[in-house]
């Protein structure tokens, strides 16, 4: 999870990074902490410090975790060379890492052999069946090769032992959202929003999910959630605030003349406006009349 | 944090001295054979004074309190990490490589 501050720390970093200001090594410990993908920079950084025998040596037992930080780095920006002299090095200090086996299997996944690596990886399925980054590795190389079918089933497969991952239960919805299947997609929001329920961005794509089924019984619910991110963001999530107007809207429009609209929807609508509009005077005054057009076309719909 | 940790010490002093004062008092009290009602008014002022002190160190010695409001900007959260246990290599850095120069040297 990254939260409000962390990512005002990174960006800070970062800058400074970039600017030759120091702090490379905080930069790239962040970068791991978060979880974040910024290969080229991790790549740049991070051999400037490799490269530096006294910075390197400061390090201790640190370093040969920058060494596979940067190893994957550089197959992310297809620096083969980099990438190869950095495993033989974590090659030679441990022999017969596992982890280091799974790099390789990576650099064979970055080379583009994926069918290598594939046997590679089944080859470490076979002495230890529950590597879940190994399955999780087949699952990726399934979704490289363009097999998407494959890799929906190799996820449920993995998902019916490793049921807590949320990470895998993401991957998929994202699989699934990607292919349209919207409602196999809202069963794995649901999942997530079971096993993180504080985690507002889940709850709002579970709302956006819902909002693009459609059907009034789905756009209630969906209005409900895009409410519960507001609540979990403090209203400072625009997305949900857009999609309760959205919402609102939507479902005056499908239940028109069946019964009497109820009033507190048509309240939400109005407060999430004000709140819209108190939001773009005050960080982007020149974009207001654009907004104020969009809400009063919703409005009038309804 | 050191004069806190002192203010503290001092406090948990304070009371212990009160509690000293009530025994010797209860002491007397038996050899005059009065019945025990409270304690005296300087031990009474001696436990405000020491709780005061006690819990103004024992707020600030810890640290400073964290947030527990999901809207909070610590609790906030913006983005999700990218999915790496799942990340593929099929994206633009493939047909451009962007730093070739690069190298390890030793």
């Amino acid at each position: 999870m990254v939260t409000k501050i962390e990512e005002a720390e990174l960006s800070r970093l970062e800058s400074q990074v970039d600017n030759g200001g120091g702090g490379a090594w905080d930069f790239l410990c962040l970068v791991r902490k978060l979880k974040v993908r910024r290969s080229d920079k991790v790549l740049k950084h991070g051999l400037s410090i490799l490269n530096d025998p006294k910075k390197r040596s400061a390090l201790g037992p640190d370093e040969w975790t920058l060494y596979e930080q940067v190893a994957i780095a550089a197959m992310d920006c297809q620096s083969t060379e980099v990438a190869k002299d950095c495993i033989k090095i974590l090659q030679k200090r441990f022999p017969d890492s596992k982890r280091v086996g799974r790099l390789e299997g990576l650099f064979l996944e970055a080379k583009g052999s994926l069918s290598e690596a594939e046997t590679a990886y089944t080859s470490f399925l076979e002495e230890s069946p529950f590597d879940q980054v190994v399955q999780k590795r087949k699952i990726a190389i399934a979704k490289a090769g363009g097999k998407i079918i494959k890799a929906i089933e190799l996820i449920n497969k993995y998902l019916e032992t490793f049921m807590a991952d949320h990470d895998a239960w993401r991957e998929l919805a994202e699989i699934y959202v990607s292919l349209q299947m919207y409602k196999q997609a809202a069963f794995c929001y649901e999942e997530l929003i079971l096993s993180q329920p504080m985690n507002p961005l889940y709850h709002l794509t579970y709302a956006d999910v819902l909002y693009t089924i459609g059907g009034l019984e789905n756009l209630q619910m969906a209005k409900k959630y895009y409410a519960s991110t507001i609540k979990l963001t403090g209203g400072k999530n625009q997305r949900a605030l857009f999609g309760v107007c959205l919402c609102t809207s939507a479902i005056a429009q499908l239940s028109k003349g069946r019964n009497k609209e109820d009033k507190d929807g048509t309240d939400l609508q109005s407060l999430a406006a004000t709140s819209l509009e108190k939001d773009y005077k005050q960080r982007a005054p020149d974009k207001l009349q654009l907004l104020t057009c969009a809400l009063k076309s919703l409005r009038v719909s309804s | 944090m050191g004069f806190g940790f002192t203010v503290g010490v001092f406090g948990v002093l304070i009371l212990s001295h009160a509690a000293y004062s009530t025994i010797q008092y209860r002491g007397l009290l038996k050899i005059m054979e009065e019945e025990f009602s409270g304690p005296p008014l300087t031990v009474f002022g001696e436990l405000v004074v020491g709780l005061i002190l006690c819990m103004w160190a024992a707020l600030t010695v810890p640290g400073k309190f964290l947030s527990i409001h999901p809207d909070s900007e610590e609790n906030r959260i913006v983005s999700l990490p990218e999915n790496l246990d799942f990340m593929i290599f099929n994206h633009r850095g493939r047909v451009f490589p962007s730093q070739v120069d690069l190298k390890l040297n030793h």
